[in-house]
């Protein structure tokens, strides 16, 4: 990951959704994008130029846009119309974003447009996280990594977020194996990221 | 379709097992013996994607160098292009019938109209500080009780920008009147029984804040009964105050004309009807004369308490 001056960026010409440019790079703020937090708290993921990222909860793909500008490939799901729109019209300025319009509850769905890739990336407000998560595992390929941000206040509002955590942790283990959980304060209150790698 | 992906028997290879069965691919249909290539252009494969429904139980994604000796596409830069031509169809396909069905239109109008609302009760408000501004004497009544009154006072009599906001407070309620018709003409056709129920007001209301008729339609009549008491309802939850009662339901006569001791089961059975009714409007989309008139009577039965 390219870093300036202490700020996190990706290579791109021209601001996309009216972020920051700095030298020619597009800022990448770890306030929008939990993936861009991730890497200010010391979490970075490698995003080498061959990798291949599945992304689930594409949003207005602000997100996936940066990730887009490192590697090869990002296989953008998101279910709700409008933000897809956003999404649609980023797509159209990158050719390496395939944007799929799905329920990632419902994986049948999309799973003829997919290949196995090497970070699956997850970001979706659903109280079935871990169940989503462990339905992609097939897409993973061996050794792949699994970034999952619990939204805790999704699951439930008023347990307390450790619980949930802990909860979802061991709903996924038998899919997948847990390096790190790191709390995004900061940057997003009361979410967690799983950090883990896929089980053979 | 997806019945056609069949599994055969399991053939032990003294190390693995192999199953047999057809893996069906947006560019085409894989088996152990070779590749089917799907025909036809985008558009042609967006439609045979919709079909395909795969199961995941023994399904193996794909690997994109299938799609190149299946003769589908030449290279990787290729793949990427055609399927991303295939997604991007698909998707702008699933908006257009998305925004196709008048709920999305209809929740921009009742979301329009709270805002202008709201920018008509801001300005009028501005209008009254200015207005104390100039005039500090003392008053006659408390200024909540009034907060248009200052603008109305000063109708005709104002100058320069005084004036041109209160033309444009006026524009505001010529919009305002307009779109009250538009929205509850709307709701009369989208949502017929909910409508017959609350009136086209509240049931749009309603549908604004469960976000499409797919989710109302999907809404516990418990959920209906404190849509739009977001805060009091989490308050609930964290700190164990009262639950609330109602919400949006509020504002139909029938739950605020109620007794104070039966709102709360008034708006409790009217939820109850509207989350029938939303599943009409949903699944039907025609009036039911026997479920409204039934689901009146209910409604009645607990404003009378017996």
């Amino acid at each position: 990951m390219i870093w300036i001056n202490g700020v996190l960026v990706s290579p791109g010409d021209r601001s996309l959704y009216g972020e920051r440019m700095l030298r020619g790079h597009r800022v990448w703020d770890p306030y929008r994008s939990k993936f861009a937090a991730l890497a200010h708290l010391g979490y970075g993921v490698d995003l080498p130029p061959s990798l291949r990222v599945l992304y689930l909860g594409a949003a207005h793909g602000t997100t996936v846009s940066h990730i887009a500008d490192y590697v090869e490939c990002v296989y953008a799901v998101e279910i709700a119309p409008r933000p897809m729109q956003d999404l649609l019209s980023l797509a159209r300025q990158r050719g390496n974003i395939v944007s799929i319009m799905g329920d990632a509850t419902r994986p049948e769905e999309y799973a003829p447009l997919l290949e196995r890739v090497d970070l699956l990336y997850q970001d979706v407000a659903s109280p079935c996280q871990a169940e989503i998560a462990s339905a992609h595992r097939v897409f993973l390929k061996e050794g792949g990594l699994l970034l999952l941000m619990v939204k805790t206040r999704s699951i439930d509002t008023t347990a307390d977020p450790d619980e949930v955590t802990r909860g979802v942790i061991e709903e996924i283990s038998p899919s997948y194996r847990l390096k790190a959980v790191v709390p995004l304060d900061p940057y997003h209150r009361d979410h967690r990221a799983l950090v883990c790698e896929g089980v053979k | 379709m997806g019945m056609l992906r069949k599994k055969g028997p399991r053939i032990s290879s003294g190390r693995a097992h192999i199953t047999y069965s057809m893996q069906r691919y947006w560019f085409g249909d894989v088996t152990e013996s070779g590749c089917i290539r799907a025909e036809g252009d985008a558009p042609a494969l967006a439609a045979r994607v919709s079909t395909l429904a795969t199961g995941m139980e023994g399904f193996v994604p794909l690997r994109w160098e299938q799609a190149e000796e299946c003769g589908a596409v030449k290279d990787r830069a290729g793949y990427l292009a055609r399927l991303r031509e295939v997604t991007s169809f698909l998707a702008e396909q699933k908006i257009q019938d998305w925004y196709a069905r008048g709920d999305a239109v209809l929740i921009q109008k009742v979301r329009m109209l709270e805002d202008v609302d709201r920018a008509a009760n801001l300005v009028a408000e501005r209008f009254q500080e200015w207005d104390l501004a100039l005039h500090p004497g003392p008053r006659d009544e408390p200024r909540e009780a009034a907060p248009r009154r200052a603008l109305e006072q000063a109708r005709g009599r104002a100058e320069g920008a005084r004036a041109s906001v209160i033309a444009s407070v006026d524009g505001l309620a010529l919009a305002r009147a307009a779109l009250v018709q538009e929205v509850s003409a709307s709701a009369g056709e989208i949502l017929p029984n909910c409508t017959a129920l609350v009136g086209g007001l509240v049931a749009a209301r309603l549908l604004s804040a469960a976000g499409s008729l797919d989710a109302l339609a999907r809404l516990p009549a418990a959920s209906l009964q404190v849509l739009g008491a977001r805060a009091a309802l989490f308050a609930h939850l964290r700190t164990g105050s009262p639950p609330p009662k109602h919400g949006i339901l509020y504002q139909h006569h029938r739950v605020h004309n109620a007794p104070r001791g039966r709102r709360g089961k008034v708006a409790r059975t009217l939820a109850a009807r509207l989350a029938i009714a939303a599943r009409l409007d949903r699944y039907r989309g025609t009036r039911d004369e026997e479920f409204l008139k039934k689901a009146d009577e209910a409604v009645r039965r607990a404003g009378r308490g017996t």
